[in-house]
């Protein structure tokens, strides 16, 4: 299935206290999942960042998903991360920098993980700072193609983030491709529609912001369409 | 509760979560959470559970799953009330 799928959180933005809440928590992760949080629990992972990191994979899968399934709703509990792993001796890093940019996890402390939406089976990779979440989707385990950046930015308006992230992929695509015109639009069911000189193309990309944070994601273009 | 009382509740349910105050004060049934009134999906657990607290009711995922305009959030509010009488 060719799609991609991401999501950011701005951990400064959500609300640790309600978060912690059974009656919040509960609306977001299922009965199989709060174990998973004893490895994290022990590598000292606050657990409202768990639940946030968990949201972050299910709203990406959601995402990867609701481009060939525009009727998929996004219900929490019935995306279910199966297995979710740490690197070893991992520890939570500072974000010190604006930006961060890759073409797959090499080198990177991603947590990987496997999430089911019915029968299919997605596969997940996260960095966890200790300011943000950035998540990012594939239906099998390589990122090898999978180009994804986030940055902080300054203006939390709706309106700012929109724009600031479509700049943000369009620059990365420029630096990729060349300086050709690329645009993205979204489609009648919500769905980001990358164009190029006006001609829709076949190049999935998937955007996100929450509060001071921006990402996308995008799959890299195999088949020579530039 | 009519659809109307239910509403005017609701716009203060809402509030917190939107940055476009404008759309909140001319809401209707059609006005959509996400896209018009630009609230981030994040906050969407946030309004089910105000909109819980303020109706003493239980929102389950289904009818959850449902609350994506304003209409269809006084359906699913106007719907649990009438379970609770």
């Amino acid at each position: 299935m060719i799609s991609t799928g991401n999501d950011v959180v701005a951990l400064s933005a959500i609300n640790a206290a309600r978060t912690n809440q059974h009656k919040f928590y509960s609306k977001v992760l299922t009965d199989s999942e709060t174990p998973l949080y004893n490895e994290f629990s022990l590598a000292g992972i606050p657990f409202e960042n768990f639940v946030w990191l968990l949201w972050s994979i299910k709203e990406s899968a959601y995402k990867f998903l609701q481009r060939h399934n525009p009727g998929l709703v996004f219900t929490p509990v019935k995306f279910v991360v199966e297995e979710l792993r740490l690197p070893s001796a991992y520890i939570i890093e500072k974000f010190d920098a604006i930006t961060e940019e890759g073409i797959g996890f090499n080198g990177y402390p991603a947590l990987t993980g496997i999430i089911a939406s019915g029968e299919v089976k997605l596969h997940s990779c996260s960095l966890l700072y200790d300011k943000l979440i950035s998540t990012v989707i594939n239906d099998a385990n390589d990122f090898e193609n999978t180009c994804w950046g986030f940055k902080i930015i300054s203006g939390t308006a709706h309106e700012n983030q929109s724009k600031e992230v479509r700049h943000f992929l369009i620059e990365r695509l420029n630096r990729l491709y060349g300086e050709f015109d690329f645009r993205v639009d979204k489609n009648e069911n919500g769905c980001p529609v990358l164009f190029k000189e006006n001609e829709e193309i076949g190049i999935p990309v998937s955007l996100s912001h929450h509060e001071n944070i921006i990402g996308y994601s995008f799959m890299i273009d195999e088949r020579g369409v530039f | 509760m009519t659809r109307t009382e239910i509403l005017d509740e609701l716009k203060k349910v809402i509030a917190p979560y939107t940055t476009n105050k404008e759309m909140l004060a001319s809401i209707n049934e059609q006005t959509d959470l996400i896209k018009d009134l630009k609230i981030n999906s994040a906050n969407l657990v946030d309004i089910i559970i105000d909109a819980e607290a303020k109706y003493d009711i239980e929102i389950d995922y289904d009818s959850a799953d449902k609350m994506v305009n304003v209409g269809t959030c006084i359906d699913v509010i106007s719907e649990k009330l009438n379970q609770k009488a």
